[in-house]
């Protein structure tokens, strides 16, 4: 580490020392990955099915056999991020009932006020990003979407899954609206996770912090101010970032 | 030499006589195959033939100790497509010349007809060469004796022309009989097709529009209709009619139902198969699994049609069990969804199209946007050629170091506000495992 510096010969070089901030635990980056592959799998199992008229698919499709096997991997991928949303869930569950869940993925109005700073600084309207928490209002949406797309695909699937027994108590009709949403989400999903999430972790900068679990004080200050103020005890008065 | 010329004129003679010979014959009549089988002898002309055969009574041992009539009725011939055109008795019987006629063994009455009617190729030899594809020639190579061959279906003298020149269909006339031969060999199948929405339209009022057997199997070359190949190709079959707008129209019935099988899970699966792998086994539906084979009745049948709630279910119930009362309106009935048919697909679609364009169609041009604000505030920077400050520990350290896209005001002012470097290497939040519990709190 010190290396570098002595490369430096006369003057005394700024030494600066590295900080990070845990910004994610060892369970979170865990539900990263297993949701990461998941999602994965569950995609190069299901885009075929839906793109059925194209020859890559067909070629996937081609036979009996490899429907069923792609039918089987696809239900064990869900089966993993079924596993996975009881966890978060029940995670939650239990914070909350212990009154110590976090507050700071929740939507706030603060939040739609970020919003409307961001697109008046993305039209040069205004000089300055506005100043976020622990998570910033595109990392909320990031979590809600996917969040409420995840639900959207475990209830669709499980109709998908099991027909007969739904229809026991739900109208047939649940079953290709389920389908349709099925297929049309998880596009929608692979999307959003292109255009949006790819984007802003990868793009606008990269921000492996998922991986590392750490942040660095530079990025916690610029990205994160309100949260770097929060955590450093700077200026109380100033958070209204936690808001809630 | 001369006898050379001679031979040469010889040839000639025979070659060109023989030319006439064909070009004076009518109809169809294909010079191929004739190499493989006796040129006929035209001078023997049918009344000759006829001297004998045309009087009762007269027969000839088999094998098997029956014996075949020799008796052909003079004015069924005449009547039959042949006889019309002219064409002679030995045109046929090639082999069988001038009385006293050539040994001829056979084991049984099917045995004659077997050894006949390959002479129909020296003729028809295209129809010939599809039959060699067909079931009944397959069933004939497994020793299935019974199995159609040409004079099966056309009769041996009262062949009847049954072909539209101009269209290569079927005559009008002909339709109603077709089912009635294919009856011969398959009258329970026949019976069952009487019954159909199809075969009775046939039957009741010569129907242009319906299938008759070979609309559906085709003519000669009939394919196995057990196999799994003609399974999955079977859809095609009924879509030629059923996606024809003209012929539908008339009996308002939808010509959507080719796509919305295909749109939907069992035409799906099917569809891809038929293409990948066309001999897989698959227990995915096709048309007449559903609609029934020979059977096939209207779908607003008030007795046995599919709109009846409970035929419906009790043909989803062949496949799926457990199948209960909501189960049948999971399948679309070939309906494209709308607020009355399936309003709730309707309305699942409409959400998406709602949302894909507004909430993605929005992110994406949010990002564009910042990706472009950057791109500007780069640009400008450029140009404003302002000196690098990147080594400086200066105190706006979220600028310098990791947004120098930021425009400087970003976080400067909140730092300002006594954020010094001292003060934070106090705190030294950095560990993982004190972070567990900062990451909650």
């Amino acid at each position: 580490m010190s290396e570098p510096t002595k490369n430096t010969t006369n003057s005394i070089p700024a030494v600066k020392i590295e900080r990070s901030f845990v910004r994610f635990t060892l369970s979170q980056r865990w539900e990263h990955w297993v949701l990461l592959l998941a999602f994965v799998v569950l995609l190069l199992t299901g885009l075929p099915q839906k793109y059925r008229a194209t020859s890559w698919s067909q070629q996937i499709l081609a036979t009996p056999d490899q429907v069923a096997w792609i039918q089987t991997i696809h239900h064990i991928a869900a089966v993993v991020l079924i596993l996975e949303v009881l966890y978060h869930l029940g995670k939650a569950i239990y914070l909350m009932a212990r009154r110590s869940l976090p507050d700071h993925m929740f939507v706030t109005l603060k939040d739609f006020r970020d919003a409307g700073q961001m697109v008046a600084y993305l039209l040069f309207l205004r000089k300055e990003k506005p100043v976020s928490g622990k998570y910033n209002f595109e990392e909320k949406v990031t979590y809600w979407f996917i969040f409420f797309g995840v639900g959207i695909m475990l209830v669709s699937g499980l109709i998908l899954w099991f027909p007969e027994i739904i229809t026991r108590v739900l109208p047939g009709g649940v079953i290709p609206a389920a389908k349709l949403a099925h297929s049309t989400e998880a596009v929608v999903a692979a999307i959003f996770v292109v255009i949006w999430h790819f984007y802003h972790v990868h793009l606008q900068r990269s921000n492996l912090s998922i991986f590392t679990g750490k942040i660095s004080e530079e990025d916690m200050q610029t990205y994160h101010t309100l949260e770097y103020e929060r955590l450093t005890g700077d200026d109380p008065g100033e958070s209204e970032g936690g808001s809630s | 030499m001369t006898r050379l010329v001679l031979i040469c004129t010889i040839l000639a003679v025979v070659l060109v006589s023989g030319a006439l010979l064909f070009s004076s014959s009518p109809g169809s009549a294909s010079p191929l195959g004739q190499e493989s089988t006796p040129i006929p002898n035209l001078a023997i002309g049918d009344e000759y033939c006829l001297s004998c055969h045309g009087q009762r009574g007269q027969t000839y041992p088999l094998g098997d100790g029956t014996t075949l009539d020799l008796y052909v009725d003079p004015s069924e011939h005449k009547a039959s497509i042949h006889g019309m055109e002219g064409y002679a008795c030995v045109q046929c019987h090639v082999d069988v010349g001038e009385y006293p006629h050539p040994p001829f063994q056979a084991a049984d009455r099917r045995d004659v007809t077997l050894q006949l009617n390959d002479i129909c190729q020296r003729c028809h030899f295209d129809q010939f060469e599809l039959t060699r594809d067909s079931v009944h020639a397959q069933a004939m190579a497994e020793g299935k004796t019974a199995a159609a061959v040409c004079t099966d279906c056309h009769s041996a003298h009262a062949v009847q022309d049954w072909v539209d020149e101009q269209t290569g269909e079927a005559l009008p006339s002909v339709r109603p009989v077709i089912p009635q031969t294919c009856a011969r060999c398959h009258s329970a199948i026949y019976d069952n097709y009487l019954t159909s929405v199809h075969g009775s339209a046939l039957t009741e009022e010569n129907n242009p529009d319906v299938p008759t057997c070979i609309d559906c199997h085709g003519v000669h070359n009939i394919d196995d209709p057990t196999t799994a190949a003609f399974r999955l190709a079977s859809p095609e079959i009924c879509a030629k009619c059923h996606t024809e707008a003209e012929r539908m129209a008339k009996y308002g019935i939808s010509t959507d139902v080719l796509s919305t099988y295909v749109a939907d899970f069992h035409g799906t699966t099917v569809a891809i198969f038929e293409k990948q792998s066309p001999d897989a086994e698959t227990n995915k539906p096709v048309c007449y699994d559903c609609h029934g084979v020979h059977d096939i009745k209207r779908a607003d049948d008030p007795e046995k049609g599919l709109h009846v709630k409970e035929n419906l279910l009790v043909t989803c119930q062949k496949c799926h069990p457990d199948a209960q009362e909501n189960f049948p309106t999971a399948w679309l009935s070939h309906y494209i969804p709308s607020p009355d048919k399936y309003p709730l697909v309707y309305y699942v679609d409409l959400f998406y199209r709602f949302l894909i364009p507004t909430v993605l169609g929005g992110m994406a041009v949010l990002v564009v946007m910042d990706a472009s604000r950057k791109a500007i505030v780069i640009s400008r920077r450029r140009k404003h050629a302002r000196p690098l400050v990147g080594e400086a520990p200066a105190p706006p350290s979220g600028q310098a170091s990791a947004g120098s896209d930021e425009p400087p005001a970003s976080a400067v002012p909140r730092d300002n506000d006594g954020d010094e470097p001292d003060a934070v290497s106090r705190l030294s939040p950095d560990s993982d495992e004190s972070g567990e519990e900062a990451d909650h709190g």
